[in-house]
């Protein structure tokens, strides 16, 4: 049923793109087009040809459920390529947003997986045709490629670790370079959400039999409520934290920076690191270890370095994360005084450059 | 020290401005994209008006001639209706604004011209603003700056700095950038028509820390306390890369160090490492850098909304022009920025270090009654060290 001949073509001469490719890559439109061509209706998903098909489609669910993970070895590549889209169809069937959340960040990061060891032809066809930037190969010493400066802003501004500080980049001529790992690493939450938005427009038609099976079954491995939020309660905090922590209960997305919020502002006021790790294992996409990494770093007890402040309200209001009260937040700049410092009127600072 | 202008010299200094804007009309050029910026003005009664919009060359300078404003403004910003309230404008981009101002940079000559006043006790001093008065421990301090030759000089080495950032390490190309003489205490370098400009207040704060060299990490040199020698010695700077890593590995290069010899950067580097250990290391790179970056005003070039001096038109504290440097090496703002004429007036001075206009020496005055030609007369004016007599 798959033409070598015919992909070659559709991706371009230049590159080798192949099935094996595709069953890496399910997100990518080429992978789309290419199911959409076997025109299957669901009947056909209830056959018993499938079953492989739906068994691991399962898997994948289950696996990101319980491990935020998601395997990536290739034994069969149709078998592969079909699984994502009815692994999708089984998460959306379920219908629990803090799923759909972990679900695709851990499809994001099988795909980086990938990614990191793949060849730099298909890498650089990736990244242009599907995010729209363009990596340059380069034969360097210590890096693999070179994206433009903006390209490299836009994304690189959401991680707080001080290697992708641009001043701790090489920077030339308008270009920013980067080992495939960090290359990779750049573009992760973008792939997270292209998944995520494939799965929000996935239409549910009435499934077969084997299907709803599958959605019961992965329903059964559910971690149970429960709350950890008891040690951070809210006293007098700020309407900025009280909104991130909200969001953090009823299971949504969370910004990085808001977590960084969260983060900064809880140890600013004593919380302990493991209180605060705590308060994350409800988030769509928790990694105990990668939390407490992030946690300690910016606590300032990792990488050696600064203890990272809690932002100003000026810079939380850029990042639309401040929910200022009329009143109580008047007077103030950071969430730190919130509470602090009585709320009468001070005059505005200099806004003009001579 | 005048706290407030008087109605005469207000008078006299609209006037000259006036005049200046009706004589050199055509010279007043809109910016690029003018009707899609946020226009604003401040009167010599110090009134700020904001939310403006011209829609042509015309308009504007008309209004300069019928406003006779201390300051013009325009926004770095693009807008869909710039006349609306800030949050109402609809933000496009903004071109990419770097300030120098000599407030920022500690030079020796402000210990000499610079001064401050308790609001409270009157209790006067040279040099810096002190954070609380030394005799009443009073806070509304009252700064009074002065700008001189060196001053000016060293905001003029920074913007060097700052324009090999721009063209060697962010690739944005001369046509693109345009250096101004701000009309006060500093320059201006603007990237326009530029991708740069839908960068977010976020991007914009990572090129600010670049060029001003803060965050910079021993790691991103090759340097960490765990690795062995011969992987540093792999990962350290060569003086022909570019960034940081470049610049720091030349410096290394070409500054001599007590009992090394050789022309191995890396060697020599792993030998100062080695001699000065991590943490003295660390603080010498620190100084390295701190002499490498920038000093730029990360306020106004992470600020998307920020309004800015109207290129071509007059500073309102000193009478001088917002103007364009073609050559910034040779540009002398003392000469190439004084826009007023030379006809005499009298005024009185309260005091005033002494200074150069157009080659022309004036000064010190203390408490004095003199004749000075406009130019110096409104320079004095304009700073409230003088009144029209
Ligand atoms: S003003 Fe400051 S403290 Fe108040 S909500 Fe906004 S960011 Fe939070
Ligand atoms: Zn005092
Ligand atoms: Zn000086």
């Amino acid at each position: 049923m798959f033409k070598r001949q015919d992909l070659l073509k559709r991706v371009g001469m230049e590159i080798e793109f192949g099935l094996e490719d595709l069953a890496k890559y399910p997100f990518l439109k080429e992978a789309g087009d290419y199911v959409k061509e076997l025109s299957l209706s669901v009947e056909d998903l209830g056959q018993e040809d499938y079953r492989p098909a739906v068994e691991r489609a399962k898997q994948r669910v289950m696996e990101a459920i319980q491990k935020n993970y998601i395997s990536s070895e290739i034994s069969e590549p149709t078998v592969e390529l079909l699984s994502f889209p009815l692994a999708l169809m089984l998460v959306k069937a379920m219908n629990v947003e803090y799923i759909i959340h972990r679900y695709s960040l851990a499809e994001a990061i099988r795909a980086e997986r990938l990614l990191k060891e793949e060849k730099k032809s298909i890498i650089s066809y990736i990244f242009k045709s599907t995010f729209n930037v363009e990596p340059i190969s380069v034969e360097h010493e210590l890096f693999d490629f070179k994206i433009n400066l903006i390209e490299y802003l836009k994304r690189a501004t959401h991680f707080h670790e001080p290697e992708w500080k641009l001043i701790n980049r090489v920077v030339e001529n308008g270009f920013v370079y980067l080992k495939t790992y960090e290359l990779v690493r750049l573009i992760r939450e973008e792939i997270r959400r292209k998944i995520y938005d494939r799965m929000k427009g996935v239409s549910l038609p009435s499934m077969p039999k084997n299907l709803k099976e599958a959605v019961h079954e992965i329903s059964g491995v559910l971690p149970p409520p429960s709350d950890r939020f008891q040690r951070v309660t809210p006293e007098k905090f700020p309407p900025c934290v009280i909104h991130t922590l909200d969001l953090l209960k009823k299971g949504q997305n969370v910004s990085h920076y808001g977590r960084f919020l969260l983060t900064t502002y809880l140890l600013s006021i004593g919380k302990s690191v493991d209180d605060i790790i705590d308060i994350y294992p409800r988030s769509p996409d928790f990694n105990e270890r990668l939390t407490r990494y992030q946690v300690e770093h910016i606590a300032g007890m990792r990488g050696g370095r600064r203890r990272y402040k809690v932002p100003s309200c000026r810079t939380l209001a850029t990042h639309g994360l401040c929910f200022k009260d009329k009143i109580l937040c008047a007077t103030i700049r950071s969430p730190l005084q919130f509470g602090k410092k009585p709320p009468f009127k001070k005059k505005s600072t200099r806004q003009i450059r001579e | 020290m005048i706290i407030v202008m008087n109605e005469k010299t207000i008078a006299v200094l609209k006037q000259a401005f006036k005049e200046f804007y009706f004589k050199n009309a055509e010279k007043i050029t809109a910016p690029i994209r003018m009707k899609e910026r946020e226009f604003g003005y401040m009167s010599f009664d110090k009134v700020m008006v904001r939310h403006l919009s011209f829609q042509t060359e015309g308009n504007l300078r008309a209004f300069l001639i019928k406003e006779m404003p201390h300051s013009v403004y325009y926004s770095c910003a693009y807008y869909y209706e710039p006349i609306l309230a800030m949050d109402e404008k609809g933000w496009k981009g903004a071109d990419l604004i770097f300030d120098i101002d000599a407030d920022d940079i500690p030079t020796r000559c402000k210990e000499e011209h610079d001064r401050w006043i308790c609001k409270d006790c009157n209790f006067m001093g040279k040099g810096k603003r002190p954070d609380k008065c030394p005799k009443c421990e009073g806070m509304r301090i009252d700064e009074e700056y002065w700008v001189c030759q060196s001053c000016l000089e060293a905001t003029k080495d920074e913007a060097m700095k700052l324009m090999d950032f721009l063209l060697k390490d962010f690739g944005i190309s001369m046509e693109n950038i345009e250096v101004y003489f701000s009309g006060g205490r500093g320059y201006h370098v603007t990237v326009e028509k530029s991708a740069l400009e839908e960068l977010d207040q976020l991007a914009r704060s990572e090129i600010s820390d670049y060029v001003s060299g803060i965050g910079l990490s021993l790691e991103s040199l090759g340097i960490s306390k765990r690795a062995s020698y011969e992987k540093m010695r792999r990962m350290l700077p060569l003086t022909n890369e570019s960034g940081y890593r470049g610049r720091i590995a030349k410096f290394f290069s070409e500054t001599e160090f007590e009992g090394y010899d050789g022309n191995d950067v890396r060697d020599k580097i792993i030998y100062i490492y080695e001699k000065m250990k991590h943490k003295n290391f660390e603080n010498f790179v620190g100084e390295i850098v701190g002499k490498l970056s920038a000093k730029i005003d990360a306020m106004v070039t992470t600020d998307i909304h920020r309004i800015f001096r109207l290129p071509n038109t007059l500073h309102g504290s000193t009478g001088m022009l917002k103007r364009r440097c073609d050559d910034l090496l040779s540009f002398d703002p003392f000469v190439d920025a004084v826009a007023l004429g030379e006809e005499p007036i009298q005024i009185f001075v309260d005091h005033s270090p002494k200074f150069t206009l157009k080659g022309k020496l004036f000064g010190p005055y203390k408490s004095e009654r003199v004749k000075l030609p406009l130019m110096a007369a409104v320079y004095l004016m304009g700073k409230g060290l003088a009144e029209a007599d």
